[in-house]
This record gives structure tokens, C-alpha cells and sequence, in this order.
């Protein structure tokens, strides 16, 4: 197969009646389609829809168990991901597989056939230098993977895989943990990279108007079948949605207005380090109140994860005063704040908001076994907790078999409904949600964005701390964008301009009239 | 794998039923047994007589069955210290260290009753004993502590620290007892000193009513993980340290507490050993042996995976083994060793088919041949 002779639009890739089983799930029904060179086709599926086991088939992670993939017209089978990297076909997952101790070069030749046994660094060098200035990526080749940010890491990922000779580059959520800015850098190089007759394959549950901007053609699936392919030149973010879920989805939340109480929650020029032990929240105020969402936008690593861990206890102030209802509480221990009303939803919902290994009741306990409600003389009442983890698995609607299943075995989406039903079920006075849409997708994400405007409702003052920019903007009542440990200013949710709010993220004070 | 028109795989398993963990590990007791038949007919012997040997003299004789419940419930109580510390996902390697100075401890509250001066001295019973088991649980727990504070605070390596208090307290009890040490025998060749007859441990039906502190302690330790607020912190905080702090779990406390109840049972294993187990009332010159036997809890714990009333068998089991096997070797006049050897292959093998409690094997008609051909371009 001569692959210089590929012409644009040419089939590179085609997979005919792709099933796959596993135990009690049909993950893939009789999946059809087919990539041809220059194009971006986006596969776009909520979470569960069985996506990832497609990509995993096409990786030659999982073999199918009926159906046929036809690489340049050829059958071919994938016995393991080496055939499929042999055959010219990259991925870039999700989760950077990388080693964070080695520099940018190093990471790229790892595993590479041609690297040998001494290692050529000038020459391979030039070659990735090459690479990076023909399709547009800025990377310090000498530096080490642990000081890049994560859109960085991506392009590492992307060259790594190109520079092993990729014509079809499977892109795994390639925008979920981008920037902004960094995420109009990588749509720019994906268009370049098309022009050399590279087939771009963007697996995506979420930030649709992403796939609208970038890809040619869509496939949609739905419970593990194709529910649509279409031509994204006439379909809107809605259309996608609708296919995608199955129902109409709303996209903009409406704010609903809510007479504001009393502050619930005041900090006063509170600081604190990082794990690293620099400052990493400088001086910051302000405070929320009943009724209201309070939101924080800006790019992860600004100081909001130190923010909310101070906020939850979890993390020691440097300097400042935390008060809930007017009692100071800087240096209460989390146990007390929780019983106070104060509800945190963390940002890492596996590490931290839930245990794997547990059931479902033992999460929900997570919340609970403190209470008094449900532990006397210290024994907790594992048939109690066990009803209401049935309830809320009815009332959130969590896709899960038994209150015994494991926790690790749900869907993110599923896992974060389980965590605000834990959370919420306690009714908190403050609600401190953080990223609680990150990675979910776009029905998980209208659904617990409903669940905190209903909160709001309910008089709770909720502080919300997203990397979304539409998100704060659409459902906060307030909005602080953070640079660096600091509140670049607050200003109103509703009539803030987009552009504005982006620019004070990415650390410029605006001038006081153009609020 | 392909055998005709049907595929065997192997499938991750999604739950373990508790029947089906039983009968894998009689499995693998089974398949060891077939395994180590090999040794016996290298050595000239027919495994069923060998197995006979061993089996009838630990659970059938009048001399053997008393030894196998001594070790088992001295066994039993080692695999609680262990299994108490891992259910926090913390690794407890000092049941040596701890159980040492448990039997210290004890035999410090006799001396203090003058039991070491007289050997006829009447003691009262219903004090002294109290307070040895005590003075036993207390020695333990100090020990114990000791590395789950150094981990709580500094996050200091559990296994390295109890390991090397494993060497610390082997030395004070060899500085004690031996060469005019103030725990010295009458007799002068190494043991400690012996107690009198009035404080040894009561004996019920011939068994010290120390098997009632083990098989308490499987009820109560049961009930800990199944029920109580304590229970759930630990095993949360094994699952997970960064939830269970979330949560409001303490992750100073927790591996403090694990490893006071961790060290306070193999206190008690101490006393056990070397105050109840009739015919020994000493700490014994060749004390080391039982530090050594204590790993054996390691290994129960492992198999057992946590489960306080599962070890209760497998703690019989290699109580009777231990003792059986080292009968076994002498009647039949196996070369040394093959006791430890016997154990040792059952121990490999009941862990390696904990690989069956992750994976099954299932067997699948294929429907049609498809060819496995690779890619060729």
C-alpha cells in the first residue's frame, strides 16, 4: 500500500457491523462507518453510548466480537494496539499516558522503532522541530512533561503519534481539559494537519460547538448503535444534542431570580498554599449569599481547587478569616463544617467524592456516617442508609444495577449524580461545586446544573467553580474571574460580556467603563 | 484459547459470591496437596499415607489435637493483627516485635508478684492473671503504636518500622532472659523464668480459655467492619485515604488506632503462647521460632482477604499443618524441612488461584471459524 498515493477523500478506514458484548451490555450494535482521508470525523455519544469501547476496537485494544474494519480497503485484525500503530493509526487518549520526569523529545521517541538502543536526540530533533513548524505547534522540546499544561501534554501525545508515521489520528475528548485559548490553537493545527491528508477522528461527548467548528461529518451514537450520520454544513448544536440524547436538551439554563437573603458565606482576604507549598490564593474576598450563585471562572490552576479545599477544610489557611452565618470557621475541621451545612462536591470525583471499591451505600455513607440520624452509639445503620441510597438512585435517576453495585463500575456522569444526591440530600446552607460538569456529558450536564438552580431555589448560596466559561456566565448571579491565586474583580453574571470575562481569566484587569 | 467448537476465556469477574471463594480455596487446598504428593513420592512414601500421617495426628489424636489448637488459636490472633492494620490498607509486619513484648509485659506483672523467686508461690489467680493479659495487651499496643503514630504523622513506612522493632524487641527479650537477665530461669540454660502452677492460665476441656478471647475476638471483629462508624473509617480509609479525608476521616488516627488493636492482639498472642499453652509457662529459649510463626498470620490474613471469620479455618488449617507436618516427618523419616515445604507450596498456591477471584473461566460455542490471520500490507 503506498499511502503517498492517497488522495483526498479517499476511504481510509471503514468498519462494517462492529458488535461487541460484555457481560449483561451490548456496548456495540452493528456499528457502520467510514473516515476518508482530509476529513474530520467526529463520533460523538453520551457517556455510556459505547463510544469508548469503539475507539478501543479500532485501537485494537478489544477485538470485536462480529463485524469486519477495512484499513485502505484491506480487511485487517487488530490483535493488539501495536498492529494498529504499525498500520498508521495514532490515538491520543484522554489521560496522557506520558512520563512526567522525561523531557518533551524523550516522551516522543519512547517505544519508537527507530530510537534503538543509543539514542540520536540532534537528529530526531530536527525531524519533530519539522514536524511542530509544519503544522503549527509551539513546544519547548528540552522541556520536562511535568511543567507542561495539559493542552501542551496533547500536542506531546500528537506529535508522538505522527511522528510515528499516523494517516488517522483517534483524538479522545481532545478538548475537555483545554484552555480557551489553547483549544483555538489545537483546532487550528487539526485543520492543518487535514491538509496533508490526514484523517482526524475526534471522539466527543460534550463541547459540541467544538465538533460543529472542526469536523466535516458526524456519526452519532446513541445505547450503542449509530443513531445519525450527517454533514455538520446543516446541523446545529441542537440537532446534535437531540441525536445525541435522544430528546430535545436545553442549552442555555435559564436564570431564574431569586430574592437574595442574608450572606451565608464571607471570606476575608483569605491565603493559602499549595501542595507545593507556594502561595497560591492570595488575599482573596468576598462572599455569597442566600440565593445566589457566586461564580468563579478561570482556567484550572489559578487557585480555585486551593479556594474550595480551604473553603471545604480540607486544605490549612496561610492567612485570613472564613466565616459561615457569621461564626468564624478558618480552622474548624471538615466534619464540622460538614454538620454546619456545608455541602462540597470535589472536583475529583473518583479520588476523592467517591471510593471504587465501595458499594453504593457505602458511598452514600460517605456523607452520613457521622449523623445521627443514621449512627447510634456508634453503630451505623447500614439498613437505613441502604433505603435512602435506593431513593436517591430513583430520584437522580443513576443508571446503577443494586444499591451493592461497586462505585467504580458507573459512568462519570452516573458517579457525579450519586455525588450531588449524597451532597445535596443533606440540604447545605452552601454549596461549594467544583467542575461539577467537567467531563459529563451534555445530558448529565443540563441534569446537575437543574439540581444546583433548584438548590438555588431553596435559599442555598452556592459557589460554583467551573472552567466553562458560557456555564458561570449562563447560571451565576456573580462572577469572579481568578489569574493566579487572585479575583481579577466581581462583577455581574448576566450582563458580563464574554470577551471581557475571557480576557480578565487570562489576568487583564479591565478598565472599570467597559463592565 | 480454541478446543474444537469451543472458545475458553477468561472473564473479569463483576461480584464474588461468598460459596464460590470457599470453593476456590478448597480447590486450591486440594490442588496443592496433589502438587506436593510429588515430595512424598520422591521420598519414597504413598501421599495418602503421608497425608494420613499428617492429618490424623493434628485433628484426630489425643497428643496431637491440643498442639494444632494451641497454634491455632495462638495463629489466629497473629492473622487479626495483621488483618486489622491491612483492612486500613496498612501493612503490619511487627506481630513478632508485638507479641514479644506482650508475653515481656505479662510475665513483668509475675515477677512484680514475686512468681520469679518462687516456684511454689500462690498466687491469686483471679488477680494476677487480669493483670498479666493486661499488662500483655498494653506491651502490644505500645509496640504497635509506636509505628502507627511514626505513619500517621510522618507518613513514615509501617513495614520498615515494624520490621525493625521485630529486632528491637527480640533483643531486650534475649537481654531479659538470658545470661543473668533479670527474667533468667532457675535452670541457666536460656529460658525465662517459669511461673508457678497457681497463675497458669485456666484450661478448659484441656484448651486454654485463651481460644475464647480468639473466637470472641472473630465475632467482635466481624461486627467491627460489618457495623460499627469505626469499622467504616477504617475501611474507607483503606480504600482510599484522599476520600476518607474528604469525608472527615482523620488521617492521623486512623492508622494510629489500626495499629493499637493491631499490636494489642498479638500481645495477647504473646501471653497466649507462653503463659497459657500448657507445659510451656515461660518465655522459652527458642522464642524466635514463635516471631516466626507469627508471619504465618501474614499469609492467613491474605487468604482470608480481610474476612475475620474466614480465617477462623484457614488458621486451623495451618495450625494443624505446621503440626502435622513436623509429626509426619519424623515417623516417616522425610528428609528436614518437608513440613515447611508443604506449607509453603499451599501458601503459593492459595494465592495464586486468588487469581479466580478476579477472573473465571468461561467456555463459549463458537459460532463460525474466523480466521485469526494477522495484517499483511
Amino acid at each position: 500500500m503506498l499511502l503517498e498515493s492517497l488522495k483526498r477523500g479517499d476511504t481510509v478506514l471503514e468498519a462494517r457491523g462492529i458488535t461487541k458484548r460484555f457481560p449483561g451490555v451490548l456496548a456495540n450494535d452493528r456499528i457502520d462507518f467510514e473516515i476518508k482521508a482530509g476529513e474530520v470525523h467526529a463520533i460523538l455519544g453520551e457517556n455510556g453510548a459505547g463510544k469508548t469501547t469503539l475507539m478501543n476496537i479500532l485501537f485494537g485494544l478489544y477485538q470485536p466480537d462480529e463485524g469486519e474494519i477495512y484499513l485502505y480497503g484491506k480487511k485487517v485484525n487488530f490483535r493488539s494496539p501495536l498492529d494498529a500503530i504499525d498500520m498508521g493509526i495514532g490515538m491520543v487518549h484522554q489521560n496522557r499516558k506520558l512520563i512526567p520526569a522525561h523531557t518533551v523529545i524523550e516522551n516522543i521517541i519512547l517505544g519508537h522503532p527507530r530510537a534503538g538502543n543509543i539514542l540520536n536526540l540532534k537528529r530526531t530533533g530536527k525531524e519533530i522541530t519539522e514536524l511542530c513548524d509544519r503544522y503549527g505547534f509551539k513546544i519547548d522540546l528540552k522541556a520536562k512533561v511535568w511543567q507542561l499544561s495539559e493542552g501542551e501534554k496533547q500536542i506531546v501525545e500528537i506529535l508522538k503519534a505522527l511522528y510515528r508515521g499516523a494517516k488517522i489520528l483517534i483524538l479522545d475528548e481532545p478538548t475537555s481539559a483545554l484552555a480557551p485559548p489553547e483549544t483555538k490553537r489545537l483546532l487550528e493545527s487539526i485543520r492543518i494537519m487535514t491538509r496533508d491528508e490526514l484523517a482526524i477522528v475526534p471522539f466527543i461527548t460534550h463541547k459540541l460547538p467544538i465538533v460543529l467548528e472542526v469536523s466535516e461529518r458526524v456519526t452519532v451514537l446513541r445505547r450503542g448503535k449509530v443513531s445519525a450520520r450527517l454533514e455538520t454544513t446543516g446541523a446545529t448544536e441542537k440537532s446534535l444534542a437531540r441525536e445525541m440524547v435522544g430528546r430535545d436538551v436545553i442549552f442555555r439554563m435559564e436564570r431564574v431570580e431569586v430574592e437574595k437573603g442574608k450572606p451565608i458565606l464571607q471570606v476575608e482576604n483569605l491565603s493559602a498554599l499549595n501542595d507545593k507549598n507556594v502561595l497560591a490564593l492570595k488575599d482573596v474576598s468576598f462572599s455569597v449569599q442566600e440565593g445566589e450563585i457566586f461564580g468563579i471562572a478561570g482556567v484550572s490552576g489559578n487557585g480555585q481547587q486551593v479556594l474550595a479545599e480551604v473553603l471545604a477544610g480540607l486544605r490549612k489557611a496561610q492567612g485570613g478569616k472564613v466565616l459561615l452565618d457569621d461564626a468564624n470557621i478558618t480552622h474548624s475541621p471538615s466534619l464540622e463544617r460538614w454538620s454546619k451545612g456545608i455541602g462540597y462536591i470535589p472536583s475529583e470525583r473518583v479520588d476523592v467524592g467517591s471510593i471504587g471499591d465501595f458499594s453504593l451505600v457505602d458511598n452514600i455513607a460517605m456523607n452520613y456516617y457521622f449523623d445521627v440520624d443514621f449512627t447510634k452509639g456508634g453503630i451505623v445503620n447500614y439498613k437505613g442508609l441502604r433505603k435512602l441510597t435506593e431513593e436517591m438512585i430513583s430520584e437522580y435517576d443513576v443508571a446503577a444495577p443494586s444499591p451493592d453495585t461497586m462505585a467504580k463500575s458507573l459512568s462519570g456522569g452516573n458517579l457525579q449524580k450519586l455525588i450531588l444526591a449524597r451532597v445535596l440530600s443533606r440540604k447545605p446552607r452552601l454549596l461549594i461545586a467544583n467542575l461539577p460538569t467537567q467531563g459529563l456529558d451534555v445530558g448529565a450536564t443540563e441534569f446537575v446544573q437543574n439540581k444546583l438552580m433548584e438548590a438555588k431555589k431553596e435559599k442555598a448560596g452556592i459557589l460554583l467553580i467551573s472552567e466553562d466559561l458560557d456555564e458561570v456566565l449562563s447560571l451565576s448571579d456573580r462572577v469572579a474571574p481568578m489569574y493566579e491565586g487572585e479575583f481579577m474583580g466581581i462583577i455581574p453574571g448576566g450582563e458580563a460580556r464574554r470577551e471581557i470575562v475571557g480576557s480578565m481569566m487570562a489576568g487583564l484587569k479591565p478598565k472599570v467603563e467597559e463592565i | 484459547m480454541k478446543l474444537g467448537s469451543f472458545e475458553v476465556k477468561l472473564e473479569k469477574r463483576v461480584s464474588l459470591p461468598g460459596w464460590e471463594a470457599t470453593l476456590i480455596s478448597l480447590l486450591a487446598i486440594l490442588v496443592a496437596l496433589v502438587v506436593f504428593s510429588y515430595i512424598f513420592v520422591r521420598a519414597g512414601v504413598n501421599p495418602l499415607t503421608g497425608y494420613k500421617e499428617i492429618f490424623s495426628y493434628a485433628f484426630m489424636s489425643s497428643f496431637g489435637l491440643p498442639l494444632t489448637i494451641n497454634r491455632f488459636i495462638f495463629l489466629l490472633l497473629c492473622t487479626y493483627a495483621f488483618i486489622i492494620p491491612i483492612r486500613a490498607g496498612l501493612w503490619n509486619i511487627g506481630m513478632a516485635g508485638q507479641l514479644y513484648a506482650g508475653a515481656l509485659s505479662a510475665f513483668a506483672v509475675a515477677f512484680a508478684f514475686g512468681a520469679k523467686t518462687s516456684q511454689n508461690a500462690v498466687l491469686p489467680p483471679g488477680l494476677v492473671i487480669p493483670l498479666m493479659i493486661a499488662a500483655a495487651i498494653l506491651g502490644g499496643a505500645v509496640v504497635g503504636a509506636i509505628a502507627g503514630f511514626l505513619k500517621g504523622r510522618f507518613n513514615t513506612n509501617e513495614i520498615v518500622v515494624t520490621m525493625m522493632l521485630n529486632f528491637i524487641t527480640y533483643w531486650i527479650v534475649a537481654r531479659l532472659i538470658k545470661e543473668g537477665g533479670l527474667f533468667m530461669g532457675a535452670s541457666g540454660e536460656g529460658d525465662g523464668f517459669k511461673i508457678p502452677e497457681s497463675i497458669y492460665a485456666p484450661l478448659v476441656k484441656n484448651v486454654p480459655f485463651t481460644v475464647f478471647i480468639a473466637l470472641g475476638l472473630a465475632m467482635l471483629l466481624y461486627f467491627l467492619f460489618a457495623k460499627t462508624k469505626i469499622g467504616y473509617q477504617i475501611k474507607a480509609y483503606g480504600k482510599s485515604p484522599s476520600a476518607a479525608k474528604y469525608a472527615g476521616i482523620s488521617p492521623y488516627k486512623i492508622p494510629l488506632l489500626v495499629f493499637i488493636m493491631g499490636g494489642l492482639i498479638a500481645g495477647l498472642a504473646g501471653y497466649h503462647y507462653f503463659a497459657a499453652v500448657p507445659g510451656v509457662y515461660k518465655i522459652t529459649k527458642n522464642y524466635g521460632d514463635f516471631g516466626d510463626l507469627a508471619f504465618y498470620g501474614i499469609i492467613c490474613g491474605l487468604i482470608s482477604q480481610g474476612d475475620a471469620l474466614a480465617a477462623i479455618p484457614i488458621a486451623l488449617l495451618f495450625g494443624g499443618l505446621t503440626n502435622g507436618g513436623r509429626f509426619a516427618q519424623g515417623k516417616l523419616k522425610l528428609g528436614f524441612g518437608i513440613d515447611y515445604a508443604l506449607l509453603g507450596v499451599l501458601m503459593i498456591t492459595l494465592v495464586a488461584f486468588q487469581f479466580f477471584y478476579r477472573y473465571k473461566i468461561v467456555v463459549v460455542r463458537t459460532k463460525k471459524e474466523t480466521s485469526d490471520v494477522g495484517i499483511h500490507s
